[in-house]
């Protein structure tokens, strides 16, 4: 993407929900969302699918509207404001690029919609083609370019109205591993560069941790934390989200002794002492990063078994056999492999375990 | 531009379009007109009565069934002013509905006394304006083929040579054929009528839905015999279709069409003025050169030709009173529905 | 500024509305009160005047609905105000103009509680005008405005204006009619002095009858009833047209024929035919005085017989006229399915004709339903073919005509009839969606499909060959005697070539005052080309935007509102017409006698099919085009024109065609409202063929056929098709 003097100067606008419920007949989507997105600021919404993350959006949106409760843009109260009416601007997951209308019409069209001269919709048009790298693809039809050039003319398409809030269904969806990674990247650079206030939809983690300012990771129609990317990956609220952001042996181990906001915990035959994360004596889950555990032939604290190994290039991922069950092991690419069957010894990183509540909802 | 054009022309068109088509009659004065017979002698009558008084006639051409449908549903509402021109017996049916108005016309001492006496039993109601016999006609080509005598009487059609030959209209939808059953049952009496009909049902080929179709089918030889009222077949012989025409050695009954003023006309002294000009002889005569041979109620109006001699026929004293009453006709109808529709060949 | 508040539509609908009741004439002008202060006035000068005093009350919620123009409103107060004012100026029109009609109090109930002190002895009015409706309109606008103000659909006022705009015209030209005339079948008269009374258990007795139900045709010759008559008849077309259909749609989709062109044409052709015409041509053909019957007996001693009369000539003459939309429909499901699954099938090993029989036949199924489905409503629904060809056999459709306009009137008797046919049509309906169920039969996603459609295997194409073959020849027969019979004295008879009976029909005198239409068949001609060319568009457009509220727009009644669609489409024409004449004939909506009476029961007859054209293509269209457009600021108004609407160029072609070939061709619904100024085209030639005149029937049909092919060219040519850039496959 060319770094270039910007035509744009977004409007920046703060969105906040106050609780905010949908209701589909008799199932609940949304279930008092409450929750304000700063102004610049990129915010991720992040759950499984079914969770209300994209029902959320399209409130923000304006294509649907809420049961209960209370929107506002940039301070304003949108709640029974049509779509239409909102100066938001979305990119859709399948693009819904329109199909009958070359590149450049479907990105002067929101500037035609509102009143522009032809000639004035196309000039803005082109700028903003020119912007996300299309320079001299206007005439085409969006049929004829490819998966990432598509994703790219949404993304102008939804940019040249200068949107408040500039919105994204799982845009990321329909492009491969190689091309996903790029245009995260780009997005979020525009994101900075424009200082857009943007919500970002995503079902992927990995995706969410690395765009976002913020994220909300919302699980059964409810907020189920809020945090940045590092917050949520060292403090988990539940398991839910332990599981959900990034991965995770759970475990149980029974806690000893609170003491200090220390507690300390019994792991099979091993003794750990962590944060107590207002957790008091007795059974407790406890979550090990699979990159908190190292391996080595002779040297650790406790001895398992390598029942499954597999090289990825950048990782190897291990299952080992312990006294206290079966743990998930990632280990550097580059370290010396172990084969299926051998002993290990295994050492463990405190600052990659974390104890956690028992998820609200059993539902896991 | 040009797009914005073609949107206000488009628009523009509708608009004039949706106005032409929204715009009742203008109010020069005129008269609404139902016409029951055919449109070759509908038309000529409306233009006739257009240029000699000036009143604009607004005719629409309906079968007999149809208009009595449509006054009916129209009754609280009238559109139409008058009705002429259909089988006696249904605007019979209509002034027993009071559907109709009651009108003494100057012309009525020069009418036929077939024509006043129908204007009598309605109250003045209906008047007849022409009258055509029942009977028959068959292919001659036919018939020849078929190596039998010429029938020549009612009797002759129940001969078992001619079983699948004869055509006659279903009486349910056709008052031609209703009006064969009123006359047989006159004639006969009803038990003996109704035995005739069910030996003739074995002849029959086809209960067709309107009463002029078996007049077609004679002359195009899809039939050799059709039942009907004798002035249809006297136009298709007129055409040069091989049909010749049969008055029923045992006498046989009549229809008289009729005319009545709707109860409610809008425009009813335009009304009073077509009934009394129908019932002059020169009104009369465009008939013949329409190609319609029936005997008109005006005594002073030329018989043409071609036309069915009524005086040379046995008609019977037909009692329209009786037999256009709706509770006789549900009851001779059901009666034909059970014993003869459904009796088995 | 001042106003500001407000937007522009509601200031615009406030001045309509204050317009309907201080300017426009309120009542309609007929030609018998033209010249009365009656008939012109707007209804305050009305009031003014002392007449019509009721009509005051109309002003009572126009101030209520101008109270939004106070500053300093909440958005809330202002959808209070516009939301009762509206309902309040519906039932203020609505209870006025059904209870005071032309000879006083329709409804006696509210005379006694009015007393005889303000209104007179006996109030009388006419129907509405220009003022009504234009007040009607408004309130129902204003309402919507204020309800689109509380939120509902998504809070656009566009799609809430349409979606009670269409519910109202659906309510007063569909549901309001039909009801009449259902409630008109449990109605009994009173006797000679007036009144009715209800009467269900007369009405019931009249269904328990054997000429309706009766089953003798299975133990001796006699007839059986019309109900089994029609359902066998309509099983019978439905299956026969289908099956032929699948035959002409596999060669022409699926194989190497060289006639592929005229199989096209021989297949819009009989869509095109006027009623009739098609039976008469069997008589021509096939009757005891026709073409082949002489051959046949001259040559091979075959004695000639009436069997064209009847259940065999009904079924063919349906078969010919039904065959070529079940066509139409399987062709675009044989072209619609995916190559690669049969491509997917033959690498799995299965021959040509296992993957026929296992893949292609299966994914056919919801063509086939609706091939079936369609082809047995029209045949329940055809009328001119079992009149002509019939003979001694009755169906429903005919039945009810003659129950209505036959010796024997019996309107109750015709209602009911007309509910047995209404339950057949919906039950077939019903059995069609439960057979093709909840299976997922798309085969058209957004991704290229480049695979090769699998070539029919040799069996399956000869046996296609086996119907198509003389299937075409006998229809090209068909329409070569209809040709033939336009130019010749009297088919049957006399086969002198002759130009008579153009002449007859559409001769054109030269005079002082420029041409002259002199034939006798312009009046009528130039009548129908009047209402189809309004009625065409209208549908089409009111299609189009009932099929988009109904497929992308969620809101309550909207399955009642379905089935209401429905069910002009699935009553006999002849009740309809019948219908017609008892809704509007009198106030407040009195239109009989005016073209626009035939207009709107053409629009409205018609309608279905624009419906299901857009909701089938509106399927295969991703919802989300219509949210990103209105998330780039478009209204929902301007996204349906500049990119729904594009997308949905087949669905306008088939809507407009449609609704102009049907225009033009159909009988039954109109008879009834046709008047001297509208006669139709229709109604004239079944005129002709009653007078024995099928040369001028015949010539006239030649014209119209003439006509609505030029016509649907110039359809397809003006709208032309969606370009999407797609690569043409070569």
């Amino acid at each position: 993407m060319q770094t270039q003097q910007a035509p744009l100067s977004p409007r920046k606008a703060s969105v906040e929900f106050r609780a905010v419920s949908k209701l589909y007949g008799k199932v609940t989507a949304v279930d008092q969302v409450s929750f304000t997105i700063q102004p610049g600021q990129l915010m991720t919404l992040l759950g499984p699918s079914g969770c209300g993350k994209t029902t959320t959006l399209r409130m923000i949106a304006g294509l649907e509207i809420p049961s209960a409760g209370q929107i506002f843009i940039g301070g304003e109260d949108v709640t029974l404001r049509s779509a239409a009416d909102r100066n938001v601007s979305m990119v859709f997951q399948s693009y819904a690029l329109f199909p009958h209308m070359s590149v450049l019409e479907n990105v002067a069209y929101g500037p035609s919609v509102q009143g522009l001269k032809k000639s004035m919709a196309e000039d803005k048009a082109k700028h903003v083609l020119e912007m996300v790298g299309l320079k001299g693809l206007g005439e085409r039809m969006p049929s004829e370019l490819s998966g990432g050039q598509q994703q790219r003319v949404a993304v102008a398409r939804a940019l040249v109205l200068e949107p408040d809030v500039l919105l994204f269904d799982e845009p990321l969806s329909n492009l491969d591993a190689k091309l996903r990674r790029r245009v995260r990247e780009d997005i979020r650079e525009l994101q900075q560069r424009l200082s857009l206030t943007v919500a970002y939809v995503t079902h992927d983690q990995e995706e969410a941790l690395a765009v976002s300012d913020e994220i909300i990771v919302m699980n059964n129609a409810k907020i189920a934390q809020r945090g940045t990317p590092h917050t949520l990956y060292s403090e988990p609220a539940d398991l839910f989200i332990v599981d959900f952001i990034g991965d995770a042996n759970i475990t149980d181990v029974v806690i000893d002794k609170v003491k200090d906001q220390q507690a300390d915990i019994q792991l099979g035959p091993l003794r750990f002492t962590l944060p107590q994360r207002g957790l008091g004596q007795g059974p407790a889950k406890l979550a090990i990063r699979p990159d908190a555990i190292s391996l080595s032939a002779d040297r650790g604290l406790t001895a398992g078994v390598v029942s499954k190994a597999f090289f990825l290039g950048r990782l190897w991922e291990y299952t080992i056999e312990t006294e206290f069950g079966a743990l998930f092991v990632t280990v550097p690419g580059r370290a010396a492999p172990f084969v299926v069957g051998s002993s290990v010894m295994l050492d463990f990183d405190v600052s990659g375990m974390v104890l956690v509540h028992d998820c609200p909802d059993k539902k896991m | 531009m040009r797009q914005a054009f073609k949107y206000f022309g488009t628009v523009a068109g509708f608009v004039m379009g949706l106005a032409a088509v929204s715009s009742p009659a203008s109010a020069q004065q005129s008269l609404t007109l139902i016409c029951s017979v055919q449109e070759e002698w509908c038309r000529p009558m409306a233009e006739q009565f257009e240029k000699e008084t000036g009143i604009k006639v607004l005719m629409t051409r309906k079968s007999t069934g149809e208009t009595y449908a449509q006054l009916k549903a129209e009754a609280s509402n009238p559109k139409v002013d008058i009705w002429w021109g259909g089988t006696g017996d249904t605007h019979l049916q209509a002034a027993e509905d009071g559907l109709t108005e009651a009108y003494e016309s100057p012309m009525l001492p020069q009418m036929h006394d077939w024509s006043a006496k129908i204007w009598k039993q309605s109250n003045g109601r209906t008047i007849g304006i022409y009258s055509g016999a029942l009977g028959f006609g068959y292919n001659t080509k036919m018939l020849a083929q078929k190596n039998t005598p010429e029938p020549r009487c009612w009797a002759d059609l129940i001969n078992p040579k001619f079983r699948d030959e004869v055509q006659v209209a279903d009486p349910n939808s056709s008052g031609t054929a209703y009006t064969l059953i009123a006359t047989m049952v006159q004639m006969m009496g009803e038990d003996k009528a109704f035995d005739y009909m069910k030996a003739l049902h074995k002849n029959i080929n086809q209960y067709t839905k309107s009463g002029a179709a078996p007049s077609k089918a004679t002359s195009l030889g899809e039939t050799t015999i059709g039942i009907g009222f004798l002035h249809d077949y006297v136009a298709t012989a007129v055409e040069g279709a091989p049909v010749k025409i049969v008055a029923p050695c045992e006498g046989t009954g009549y229809e008289i069409g009729s005319m009545s003023i709707v109860k409610g006309a809008k425009n009813l002294d335009a009304a009073k003025k077509w009934y009394d000009w129908a019932l002059t002889p020169k009104a009369q005569s465009l008939a013949a050169p329409a190609k319609s041979y029936q005997i008109q109620s005006n005594k002073a109006t030329p018989v043409p030709a071609q036309a069915p001699k009524m005086e040379e026929m046995k008609l019977i004293d037909f009692d329209f009173a009786k037999y256009g009453s709706s509770a006789e006709r549900k009851r001779l109808l059901a009666r034909w529905d059970a014993e003869v529709r459904n009796a088995a060949k | 500024m001042f106003l500001s508040h407000l937007p522009r539509s509601v200031l615009a609908l406030l001045a309509l509305a204050w317009a309907s009741v201080l300017v426009l004439p309120w009542y309609w002008l007929s030609s018998f009160d033209a010249t009365s202060l009656n008939g012109s006035l707007a209804a305050f000068w009305l009031v003014a005047h002392g007449k019509s005093v009721w009509l005051a009350g109309l002003l009572l919620p126009l101030f209520t609905l101008s109270l939004v123009l106070l500053p300093r409103l909440s958005q809330r107060q202002i959808a209070w105000l516009l939301s009762l004012g509206g309902l309040l100026a519906l039932v203020m029109l609505l209870g006025q103009g059904f209870a005071i009609g032309l000879r006083g109090w329709d409804w006696p109930w509210v005379g006694q509680i009015v007393g005889t002190q303000v209104f007179g002895a006996i109030p009388i009015q006419q129907g509405l005008g220009f003022g009504g409706y234009a007040y009607l309109l408004a309130a129902l606008m204003l309402m919507s405005q204020g309800l689109a103000r509380f939120g509902l659909c998504r809070g656009d006022a566009f799609i809430v204006s349409s979606i009670t705009l269409s519910f109202g015209l659906i309510t007063l030209f569909v549901f309001f009619p039909v009801s009449r005339v259902l409630i008109q079948s449990v109605l009994v008269p009173d006797g000679p002095g007036g009144g009715t009374t209800w009467a269900f258990a007369a009405a019931l007795h009249k269904l328990d009858d054997p000429s309706i139900w009766g089953l003798a045709c299975l133990s001796s010759t006699r007839n059986c009833g019309v109900v089994w008559n029609t359902l066998f008849l309509g099983v019978v077309v439905g299956a026969g047209s289908t099956l032929l259909g699948l035959a002409f749609a596999l060669i022409a989709g699926r194989s190497q024929w060289p006639f592929k062109p005229v199989i096209r044409l021989l297949s819009v052709l009989p869509i095109i035919t006027p009623p009739f015409v098609i039976g008469l041509a069997l008589i021509l053909l096939f009757g005891r005085s026709g073409f082949f019957t002489g051959l046949l007996s001259e040559w091979f001693d075959i004695p000639r017989s009436r069997w064209i009369y009847g259940i065999y000539g009904v079924t063919l003459a349906q078969l010919l006229a039904f065959t070529p939309i079940a066509f139409m429909i399987l062709l675009g499901v044989v072209q619609g399915i995916s190559p690669s699954m049969e491509e997917a099938a033959q690498t799995l090993r299965a021959d040509r004709w296992t993957t026929f029989r296992t893949i292609t036949l299966p994914l056919l199924r919801p063509g086939l339903a609706n091939a079936f489905l369609v082809g047995f409503v029209e045949s329940l629904a055809d009328f001119g073919n079992p009149l002509v060809l019939g003979g001694n056999f009755d169906v429903l459709s005919t039945k009810i005509f003659f129950a209505v306009v036959g010796s024997a009137v019996d309107e109750s008797r015709a209602a009911l009839l007309a509910l047995i046919l209404l339950v057949m049509t919906l039950a077939a309906f019903w059995v069609q969606n439960v057979w093709i169920g909840k299976k997922n039969y798309t085969t058209l996603t957004g991704k290229g499909d480049s695979g090769l459609a699998a070539i029919l295997p040799a069996g399956v194409s000869w046996s296609c060959a086996l119907f198509v073959i003389p299937w075409s020849l006998f229809m090209l027969c068909v329409y070569g005697i209809i040709v033939v019979g336009g130019f010749v004295v009297s088919l049957g008879r006399d086969y002198t070539p002759t130009l008579k009976h153009f002449e007859t029909a559409f001769k054109i005198t030269p005079s002082d005052f420029g041409m002259q239409f002199s034939g006798s068949a312009w009046n009528s001609f130039f009548a129908t080309l009047e209402v189809a060319a309004i009625s065409t568009p209208f549908t089409a457009a009111l299609g189009l935007l009932i099929g988009y509220l109904l497929s992308r727009q969620k809101f309550s009644g909207k399955s009642v509102f379905e089935f209401c669609t429905m069910l002009s489409f699935a009553i006999p024409g002849t009740v309809i017409g019948v219908s017609y004449i008892l809704a509007f004939n009198v106030p407040p909506f009195e239109m009989t006698g005016t073209g626009m009476i035939l207009v709107i029961c053409f629009v409205f007859r018609n309608i279905p099919v624009g419906i299901r054209a857009t909701m089938a293509t509106l399927s295969q269209v991703d919802p989300s085009l219509d949210e990103a457009s209105l998330t780039l600021g478009a209204s929902s108004l301007t996204t349906l024109r500049r990119v729904i609407l594009p997308l949905l160029r087949p669905a306008i072609i088939t809507a407009l065609v449609y609704s102009f070939v049907r225009t033009m061709t159909s009988v039954s619904a109109i008879i009834f409202l046709v008047s001297a100024k509208y006669n139709m085209a229709t109604t004239y030639i079944v005129g002709r063929v009653e007078a024995g005149e099928y040369g001028v029937a015949i010539a006239y049909s030649c014209v119209l056929i003439a006509l609505m092919l030029a016509m649907i060219i110039l359809i397809q040519l003006f709208v032309g098709d969606r370009a999407l850039g797609r690569r043409k496959a070569s």
